[in-house]
């Protein structure tokens, strides 16, 4: 009897046949993600209510003529203290979905009983959480595009900047959130109660990374934490970019943090994921919910 | 090319035992003390380890089915799982095809159409035909075949005027069927399928026991595990059976059946049963492999006895039981099932 119908020719063929894979796992997740659209509702309720609270708080401290708003502007340079916020929030909130959504991405597939389904095929397995990441990267430019439109409509903020010089600091922070997702996602498989880790690096981004305050009103050592999370690199240069019409020479000292972080962190998530498959195969976790 | 489609030497899988889950540690396996732990937290910990395949020597010829009969937690899906490279064996060799389950597992993955855990096997907001081509696609089946042979497992499958709706609106039956059909897509030589008939009316078990005795026609090599007789007898041309991660027996359905010719079965159905009775009719001289179970009415209890010569011992029986509020109502001498040779060699009962 034939052995199988492949031949196993490495090149070409091979990679074109992981292509195909990759993308029918991306097909997979989108075909999905659009089917239930339940997730409009809150895509459109998030990008405002989550900076609203600090948007109020903001405003109540200013005192009653905003006389406080001044100092606000001296300590961070920021001319729009709304826009100021919602750059930290959003980014806040992109890793916090991230690590949800892509984090979550095996996990619910290993509930599900899916998971090891998947695993049976000779596709190349890092493909699985690579996948689902393209919609999630897709729903989340939706996220921050919604939000952009909310409070441009709503609270009149306006522009000052580049929308390129935006989606580059984006694009910049990529590898960085999505690699430590990757790194979370596999964790989850095999230690369950790793999805403490969710609340302590959400905790770590919205205390450390001055989501709605500049960093330099943070104790020394508190500064010290901060250089180390890719978050304040982006935060510093989306609202560089989003309101002080930075260009690209400024924003170059943001870019290359977040790219050696990023290259850090998507090493970490990829070297994460292949421990986690070995030790999968020794405790059978893949199969088990 | 060898004409074993698997073979299993010694395939011992041993698992980190789950607090809780009631499995126990062997005798001679390192137990931590608390106090050992306090001091070895940051050191590797030795754990305590539950065998859950202890041993297993498989040898399953290219074209017949093999089923593979054993209680809930014997082993069977464990050593499914680490035939099909999921699991990686904690010692012992496999092969499939003739590639070895550890250093070829890619080769190992492409000779065998697999399905575990049935209808959560697949995705449920897809619709069936979404699924098919989705998995046509990560077992590398080019884009121009995959229509064609998809389109063949729907309609053989008979499930062409459903194809194009979610699984979740499925049966069982249906589901368990589109995981079959996953499993075939690649033209695997070998079928490894986990209590295919798991969960499913009788109707659609019967159904897809055909459906299995069908691919086995086309060529197919075959293993099988149930923990149902009927199926393992009706289906395998051979059969292991597997208690404690062990292989206990391994022959023919009629050769199995064999061991245990010279016996006949003793079925009683009884009321007022007590548990007095239990070592009374132990007690009987010829009477062994004594199981009994409560029917589901409320107090009919039926009993199953070995016995070597009925003649003799049933005027015996009869009077041990009689009395004490307990009434004969049935009483039958029937031959041996595939249930009764695992009773024999196990002394209980298949099912609980
Ligand atoms: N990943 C795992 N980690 C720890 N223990 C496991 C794991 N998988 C299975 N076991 C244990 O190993 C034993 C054998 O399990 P297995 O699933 O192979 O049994 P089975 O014969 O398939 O039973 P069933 O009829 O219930 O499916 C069980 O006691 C089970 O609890
Ligand atoms: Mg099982």
């Amino acid at each position: 009897m034939q052995a199988s119908l492949f031949n196993t020719s490495p090149g070409k063929a091979r990679i074109t046949s992981e292509l195909r894979s990759l993308w029918a796992i991306v097909r997979r997740e989108w075909i999905i993600f659009t089917r239930y659209p339940s997730w409009i509702i809150a895509l459109f309720i998030w990008p405002l209510i989550f900076p609203m609270m600090y948007i109020f708080t903001a405003r109540a401290l200013s005192g009653p003529d905003g006389s406080g708003l001044d100092v606000f502007i001296q300590n961070t340079g920021a001319n729009e203290f709304i826009g100021y916020i919602i750059v930290g929030t959003t980014v806040w909130m992109w890793q916090n979905i991230v690590l949800w959504d892509v984090g979550f991405s095996l996990r619910n597939e290993q509930m599900r009983g899916t998971l090891e389904s998947n695993w049976l095929s000779p596709a190349w397995r890092f493909s699985h959480l690579l996948g689902p990441t393209g919609p999630q990267i897709v729903s989340m430019g939706m996220f921050i595009g919604i939000t952009a439109l909310e409070f441009g409509l709503l609270f009149g903020v306006r522009l000052n900047g580049s929308v390129w010089m935006i989606v580059l600091m984006m694009l910049a922070a990529i590898p960085a959130i999505y690699g430590l997702g990757f790194a979370f996602a596999s964790l989850v498989i095999t230690i369950k109660e790793a999805s403490a880790f969710v609340y302590l690096v959400r905790g770590l981004v919205m205390i450390f990374c001055g989501i709605t305050f500049p960093i330099s009103l943070l104790p020394e050592w508190m500064q010290e934490v901060a250089k180390w999370l890719p978050q304040t690199y982006l935060i510093h240069g989306m609202r560089a970019a989003a309101f002080s019409n930075a260009g690209l020479p400024e924003l170059i000292p943001d870019v290359i943090p977040l790219l050696l972080f990023g290259a850090f962190w998507l090493a970490v998530g990829y070297s994460t994921f292949l421990w986690m498959e070995r030790r999968a195969r020794q405790t059978g976790a893949i199969g088990q919910y | 090319m060898s004409d074993l489609a698997i073979e299993a030497r010694q395939l011992v899988k041993k698992f980190p035992a789950r607090p809780g889950s009631g499995d126990k540690a062997k005798v001679g396996e390192p137990v931590q003390s608390p106090r050992k732990r306090r001091w070895q937290f940051w050191k590797k910990k030795a754990q305590a380890m539950f065998t859950a395949v202890d041993g297993v020597d498989l040898q399953i010829r290219r074209g017949e089915i093999f089923g593979l009969l054993g209680p809930n937690g014997a082993g069977k899906s464990t050593t499914i799982r680490m035939l099909c490279t999921l699991l990686e064996p904690t010692s012992g060799t496999a092969t499939v095809n003739g590639f070895d389950v550890v250093s070829q597992a890619n080769e190992v993955r492409r000779s065998l159409g697999t399905v575990l855990a049935g209808e959560r096997s697949i995705y449920w907001k897809l619709t069936g035909r979404e699924n098919l081509e989705y998995f046509a696609a990560l077992y590398h089946i080019p884009a121009n075949i995959t229509k064609r042979r998809v389109d063949e497992l729907i309609e053989r499958m008979e499930i062409k005027d459903r194809a194009n709706e979610l699984v979740e609106k499925y049966s069982t039956g249906m589901r368990q069927r589109i995981a079959i059909a996953k499993a075939l897509l690649a033209r695997p030589p070998i079928l490894l399928l986990d209590e295919p008939t798991l969960g499913l009316d009788p109707q659609a078990a019967r159904n897809l026991r055909s459906l299995i005795a069908q691919l086995k026609q086309e060529g197919h090599t075959i293993l099988l595990t149930t923990h149902y007789m009927e199926e393992a007898d009706q289906l395998s041309d051979r059969i292991g059976i597997i208690d404690t991660g062990k292989v206990i027996a391994l022959d023919t359905p009629e050769g199995l059946k064999r061991r245990i010719d010279q016996k006949e079965i003793i079925r009683l159905e009884l009321t007022g049963w007590h548990d007095d009775l239990n070592d009374k009719l132990k007690g009987i001289e010829g009477v062994e492999a004594l199981t009994t179970h409560q029917q589901n009415e409320a107090d009919l209890w039926e009993v199953n006895m070995h016995a070597q010569n009925s003649r003799a011992t049933l005027p015996r029986i009869v009077e041990a039981i009689s009395g004490n509020g307990t009434r004969l109502v049935n009483m039958n001498i029937v031959k041996p099932s595939l249930e009764d040779v695992f009773i024999h060699l196990t002394g209980k009962a298949l099912r609980d």
